[in-house]
């Protein structure tokens, strides 16, 4: 299992100070819920997909939609059906199959829903994971929480890698012929697997916490940081662009 | 000289807190169980309520709610990340409270097994009425109400694992009373 | 001359979580004393308390792992007693047997980088440090790489360049030189000797490379270590450890022939790595092996040895060629029932609380056997291993552990079975045994090993890797 989710491109967004970045992601996440003119929520979503299209190229791109269409699927069947007041638009006979107001507010749900995908999508595309982690310590996380964060990271390609081999070897043991295809556990063999996965990773954490120990965290020095994020141009600059972004977008398309 | 109690380990509880949070993001990804209406459940949950019943509040709910937003980031859902996040981490700080053992020297997973359900039957309220009220905002609470019923299923497996597993694990790996403390 | 490590009527013991016995003991009335500048080698068979003893003087144990210490340990000077590991960040460096270990970070740079942080170095220093490390153990173009992608030989180097970006006094190695190729071995010794520290290295295996590079020489028996000249301790510990191999013994009567064979068989297996993006293609010709045959798979690291495994035992496909039983060709699942693969690392298939449900769990779904009958089946199997069928199979040794990854194949009666990298933490004999016992009723046995001495002695044919080709060679070259 890969365990990164940067992906190498280009634009300007990786020039896009991380800890800037954040801000205008959040700050526009907040803006989609105010009241906006579905317009506007439609120029942020073709605005973050151009975004990811020049950045990753089309295939990469259209990947989140991909991730999401069930449930596009299932808010175009349930929300009219559900909604019922209003003028009728479209009919089956007497039944009502959706009302004006219905589809007023599937177009605002559909718009903001794929906005806020596109948009936490792209950041985590084109940050790379360690600015992230400087980012949110930047913003006051503390060490341990940000180590916390890393030393996951650490582990997941190596258990996953370990489960892999858990599940093989328990399919080797059994003494009989058995239906087994990767990524599924059958019912009668999720307890073994599962027990051993969990042992083996518990048996993890104390090799961990001596490896903590023995490269000195606890000590009383104040540690020094060997990475840190470099804002090209300024941080004030890169900071004015994300207050500016959602602000300028709000005044043009608020419907107040 | 024999090894101290806890009390002065700092990196032991990052330890757990970090390896428990890789095993719940490669559980959310890698380990599905076929459904016959959605195709998979998870088992994310087994290993949150697992956490819970034997590493207490803490560890359960930083374990539940960072593996959860990282699978979702790694999983191509990054903007669950946020909700999982809480959702989660509420589902184990919960379970784990609740379940706690009075027993100096007991992990919650030594209690009365009523005690157990009952903490897990509350995760799998919070579970699936924060998924709820969450998918209500970002799309409608129409379209949330689907997976209302789906999440239940998938906390309800992962309580009644969760019991099993632990009380397994107790068993094949005594020591994980001694990370526990 | 200031003695750097210093140890007095030393006593460790395990806590124990089954049986009669509250605590294992491990260690008893050690003394050991290293002074400054010297550099000693202590050879000891697996299981031994090398790693235990090297955790011990780091102060990481009892600390992390409950059981019992007694007796006097200094480390310049300092007592043990009083300090906190974190103490002795700039006074000594472990390097562990696993490098899994002791890896925690995300990228190559940060992994050098993060003791120094702990140090409070600047960061103009650290740069420095982490640049020189790199390129000192040939990893700079690995920078921001993935420690986890990283092959097991480029993963201890890591960590010798974490070692050496910390620049500590006295170095305790824990088999430095396992998982490393001739030429940074090489280089590892060099860097031993010519530098001015205290460096404390141990051994499971004499290899060619120590003769004459260490100050002072001690092996680990009977819980203690004693110190002598090299030649003696080497033949002392070699004939106490019976490296010297004995005769290997026919296996009985096999009462069926059975061949697995694997003819033009292409696999190809998308690999994630550091070094290729290209995906792994291994080629096989002609591979066969026939009940009761002993045969080495050998080829350098990475070469594809477990890929073949997988294959032949059906965990994962081929992309076209035939795979035969008895001359019938078979399936993946077919395979799998019918060929054992024990794992490197024992634990992924242990999970059950004590040895005798461990080994009956296999035989869980045979319904042709009463309860008596698999009562009976489970102890003789666990007396042919050694194992104790009340003890806990996850707190036993390592190699108590492989015996019972083996007794638990041994009781399922595989015609075919292949082994991965069993030399590797067991002694030779107990290597030995596990194959004998294997072979004892008719089964056949692959043995993968990149360690030739081990080859030649115990196989009586030999596969080899190379440019991803499978080829029959001569055994032992």
């Amino acid at each position: 299992m890969t365990s990164g989710t940067f992906i190498a491109g280009r634009g300007m967004l990786y020039l896009f100070d991380a800890r800037a970045k954040l801000l205008t992601v959040l700050a526009l996440c907040v803006m989609v819920f105010l009241p906006l003119r579905p317009l506007g929520l439609w120029v942020l979503v073709a605005a973050t997909v151009l975004g990811a299209w020049h950045a990753t190229g089309l295939r990469q791109a259209l990947q989140p939609l991909r991730a999401i269409l069930f449930l596009l699927v299932i808010m175009i069947l349930f929300t009219p059906l559900t909604y019922r007041d209003g003028s009728a638009v479209l009919r089956v006979g007497s039944f009502v199959l959706a009302t004006r107001e219905a589809l007023e507010n599937l177009n605002v749900l559909v718009a903001r829903f794929m906005g806020i995908t596109y948009l936490c999508t792209l950041f985590i595309w084109t940050t790379p994971m360690a600015d992230i982690n400087l980012a949110f310590r930047w913003y006051g996380l503390s060490y341990k929480a940000a180590l916390v964060f890393t030393l996951a990271f650490r582990f997941i390609p190596s258990i996953a890698e370990s489960f892999v081999m858990i599940q093989d070897s328990h399919a080797l043991r059994t003494s009989e012929q058995q239906e087994i295809s990767r990524g599924t556990v059958h019912l009668t063999d999720i307890v073994p697997t599962v027990t051993s996965a969990l042992v083996v990773a518990l048996k993890s954490i104390p090799y961990l916490a001596m490896s903590l120990e023995h490269r000195g965290l606890g000590r009383r020095e104040r540690r020094t940081s060997y990475r840190r994020l470099v804002a090209r141009g300024g941080l004030f600059t890169h900071f004015l662009l994300s207050v500016m972004i959602p602000t300028v977008f709000f005044l043009v398309f608020n419907t107040i | 000289m024999s090894n101290g109690e806890t009390g002065n380990k700092p990196a032991m509880r990052i330890a757990l807190m970090a390896v428990l949070t890789a095993v719940v993001v490669v559980f959310t990804l890698l380990v599905r169980v076929p459904t016959p209406i959605k195709g998979y459940i998870s088992l994310c949950d087994v290993v949150i309520v697992f956490s819970a019943y034997l590493f207490g509040p803490w560890v359960a709910a930083i374990a539940g709610g960072l593996g959860t937003g990282i699978a979702d980031v790694i999983g191509g859902y990054a903007q669950w990340a946020p909700l999982s996040f809480l959702i989660h981490g509420l589902q184990g700080l919960l379970i784990a409270i609740i379940a706690r053992s009075p027993v100096k020297g007991n992990v919650a997973a030594d209690s009365p097994l009523i005690r157990l359900v009952i903490a897990g039957v509350v995760g799998m309220i919070v579970m699936a009425g924060g998924y709820y009220l969450a998918g209500g905002f970002l799309y409608g609470f129409e379209a949330a109400l689907v997976e209302i019923p789906l999440n239940l299923m998938q906390s309800g497996v992962g309580v009644v694992l969760g019991i099993i597993v632990s009380r397994s694990v107790l068993k094949a790996y005594p020591p994980v009373r001694s990370l526990a403390l | 001359m200031k003695h750097m490590i210093e140890v007095r009527d030393l006593s460790f013991s395990y806590r124990e979580y089954s049986g009669s016995q509250r605590l294992r003991p491990l260690l008893s009335a050690l003394d050991l004393t290293v002074k400054e500048g010297e550099r000693m080698l202590i050879l000891g068979p697996p299981d031994s308390g090398k790693s235990t003893l090297s955790r011990i003087l780091c102060a990481l144990v009892p600390r992390h792992a409950e059981g019992e210490l007694s007796g006097v340990i200094r480390i310049a000077g300092e007592d043990l007693v009083a300090t906190e590991p974190w103490e002795l960040t700039r006074a000594i460096s472990l390097v562990t047997q696993n490098p899994q270990e002791q890896l925690m970070m995300t990228t190559c740079a940060d992994e050098i980088a993060f003791p120094l942080e702990s140090l409070g170095t600047d960061r103009d220093t650290i740069i420095r440090r982490v640049d020189r490390a790199l390129e000192t153990w040939g990893l700079t173009e690995l920078a921001e790489v993935n420690p986890q992608e990283l092959s097991g030989g480029e993963r201890k180097r890591l960590l010798l360049a974490v070692t050496d970006a910390i620049d500590a006094p006295v170095w305790i190695m824990d088999e430095p030189f396992d998982d490393l190729d001739e030429l940074w071995r090489a280089r590892l010794m060099d860097h031993l000797t010519n530098a001015a520290r205290t460096v404390l290295v141990f051994a499971s295996r004499y290899l060619d490379e120590f003769r004459g590079s260490f100050d002072a020489y001690g092996r680990i028996h009977d819980r203690r270590i004693s110190f002598g000249a090299e030649e003696r301790i080497v033949i002392d510990f070699e004939r106490e450890s019976e490296q010297l191999f004995t005769a290997f013994e026919e296996p009985g009567n096999i009462d069926a022939q059975r061949r697995l064979a694997a003819r033009d068989l292409t696999i190809i297996h998308a690999r994630r790595s550091a070094s290729s993006a290209q995906p792994f293609r291994l080629r096989v010709e002609d591979f066969h092996i026939d009940s009761g045959e002993v045969v080495a798979l050998v080829g350098p690291n990475g070469a594809g040895k477990s890929t073949l495994s997988r294959v032949l035992c059906g965990l994962d496909p081929c992309e076209e060629g035939s795979l035969t039983v008895d001359g019938e060709r078979v399936n993946q699942k077919q395979l799998q029932v019918r060929v054992g693969y024990l794992f490197q690392n024992p634990d992924y298939g242990i999970f059950l609380p004590s040895v005798r449900e461990e080994i009956g769990w296999s035989l869980r779904r045979r319904k042709d056997l009463s309860p008596q009958e698999r009562e009976r089946m489970i102890i003789d199997c666990a007396a042919l291993f050694h194992l104790d069928p009340d003890e806990n199979p996850t707190m036993m040794s390592y190699g108590g552990r492989k015996h019972l990854q083996a007794a638990v194949y041994h009781v399922l009666d595989r015609p075919f079975v292949i082994i991965d990298e069993l030399d590797s933490g067991v002694t030779y004999a107990a290597a030995f045994e596990i194959v004998a016992l294997l072979r004892s009723r008719g089964a056949a046995v692959v043995v993968i090993t990149h360690d030739r001495t081990f080859a030649k002695n115990l196989a009586e044919r030999q596969y080899r890797i190379i440019d991803g080709r499978v080829v029959e060679t001569e055994v032992g070259s």
